[in-house]
């Protein structure tokens, strides 16, 4: 098992520790994992193919058979709070190949929204909301590709919400109705000040 | 002339702004092919699957269902070229269709827009599209070459969620795949098969934006399994894979210190290629790494 160091020391200790601790068990957790993820991820019996075809576990100390482990076990802070929690490149990889036929990617994501939940989310997820937010893109035009577009006998500005602001409105009353763009504008505010 | 199939042309982000070539090779190759893509107008990202399937599925299923609503108020099932555009806009109409609650609680939301989805449209990947005999097919492809890219060497990169996860998906096992290979073979190159050739390209799931280097490292991988085999270059059928391939190749060279100067092409910029369209016209020279030696083999 590869080590992990992270600048936290408290939390590096925390992860370090390969004990069990039944006070640290929510089964709440367990079962909400499997509401958001709609997989039976109790089904685990840790035969660890998910983690051997891994794109990430080779280059890190991200290990999705540890978090399926967590999953069932209802280690919810330990789950969340581990940055390796975000290593996940959602490949689908281990989905496609469990014997047992669950998503582990879904077991990813659906730790990564209660993460989100608490405001543990990094901030360059919350960049793409402020982005979407102003343009309707996460990848936004800009005055190079407009030249570039315009080379091609294209319009300078694609028919998507650059072309027709108009639509944005709707995006932004979207993400407001989930308070989204506080939110983001709040975590990246207290991150990077 | 052949009866026109009509489809709403979704765009996502990276391909009409950073390889507009991409999504302009896509509608002339197409309509070459008997399929005319329409603007979708007023889409937006489709959401980003792995920002925001992260923070909240909800919000992504709400904001993927925007798009839907657009396509369905054009009455034309949508057409895309990007996996990551596919994952949410695919996968999302699907779910919707066929989980009540789910399409409830969308449509909750997308009231206070005026909006509600239906439920009434599908939704497509280019490539399989083109692959569809009933639709394209490749025969119809070999057809339409006038410049057979006879002589090279080709890496297909499927990419992730075009394929999987494959029990959400139509296209069956996604370990070893050959028929973006075959679509490949249409245009006369080689298609090379190459190690953990299914393996990720690295960006996905906000992965690119969290840890560069590691998201680098894994594009890394592939290219080194690429040129293993003697590629000359990579194509794919999503521009944000393009973009790791293309750009991360640059950000390999500065963080690894490693140099592959290997051509990444779109399927739809080589198909234009092979139809005869200029590497111009395809918008080429945006790429950050030269196609010029492949350019050199063909033209």
């Amino acid at each position: 098992m590869a080590t992990k160091n992270y600048p936290d020391p408290i939390l590096n200790e925390k992860l370090r520790d390969r004990y069990y601790h039944r006070d640290q068990s929510n089964p709440e957790f367990t079962k909400e994992i499997e509401k958001i993820a709609g997989t039976m991820a109790h089904m685990c019996f840790q035969c660890g193919t998910c983690t051997a075809g891994c794109p990430s576990a080779p280059r890190s100390s991200y290990r999705i058979r540890e978090f399926m482990r967590r999953a069932v076990l209802g280690l919810e802070d330990e789950a969340l709070t581990d940055p390796d929690l975000w290593f996940c490149t959602t490949c689908y990889s281990c989905t496609d190949r469990c014997p047992r036929d669950l998503a582990p990617t879904d077991v990813i994501m659906a730790m990564r929204n209660l993460a989100a939940r608490r405001d543990i989310v990094p901030v360059n997820f919350l960049k793409t909301v402020q982005a979407i937010y102003s343009s309707g893109h996460g990848v936004p035009n800009n005055d190079v590709n407009r030249a570039a577009r315009e080379k091609l006998g294209m319009t300078r500005d694609p028919p998507t919400t650059s072309m027709y602001p108009e639509y944005i409105k709707g995006i932004q009353k979207i993400l407001d109705h989930y308070g989204l763009k506080e939110r983001a504008d709040r975590i990246i505010k207290e991150r990077e000040g | 002339m052949t009866e026109m199939r009509e489809y709403a042309f979704f765009l996502g982000c990276i391909a009409p702004n950073r390889y507009p070539g991409a999504e302009s090779a896509s509608i002339i190759t197409s309509r070459r092919l008997g399929i005319e893509l329409l603007p979708l107008n007023g889409a937006s990202c489709c959401p980003a699957p792995g920002a925001f399937g992260s923070i909240d599925l909800n919000i992504w299923y709400a904001m993927a269902a925007r798009n839907l609503v657009l396509a369905e108020q054009m009455e034309r099932d949508i057409a895309l070229i990007c996996n990551g555009c596919y994952k949410s806009i695919y996968e999302v109409n699907h779910k919707l269709k066929h989980n009540d609650e789910l399409r409830d609680g969308v449509n909750e939301v997308l009231k206070e827009i005026d909006m509600e989805f239906k439920g009434s449209i599908d939704v497509w990947h280019l490539a399989e599209l083109l692959y569809d005999e009933n639709i394209v097919g490749v025969e119809k492809i070999r057809e339409s070459v006038k410049v057979p890219l006879t002589g090279t060497k080709i890496a297909v990169h499927y990419g992730c969620h075009l394929m999987k996860p494959k029990k959400e998906r139509h296209m069956g096992s996604t370990e070893a795949p050959r028929w973006i290979e075959e679509l490949v073979e249409a245009l006369g190159a080689e298609a090379v098969e190459y190690r953990n050739k299914m393996q990720c390209c690295g960006a996905g799931g906000g992965v690119r934006g969290y840890d560069l280097p590691h998201s680098l490292d894994i594009t890394n991988e592939k290219l080194q399994n690429m040129i293993e085999v003697g590629a000359d270059a990579v194509t794919e059928v999503c521009p944000f894979c393009q973009l790791q391939f293309d750009r991360g190749q640059i950000e390999i060279e500065e963080k690894f210190g490693i140099k592959y100067d290997m051509p990444v092409f779109h399927y739809n910029e080589l198909l234009g290629l092979a139809q005869g369209m200029s590497p111009s016209e395809l918008g080429l020279d945006l790429h950050a790494i030269s196609t010029e030696p492949f350019l050199k083999k063909v033209l």
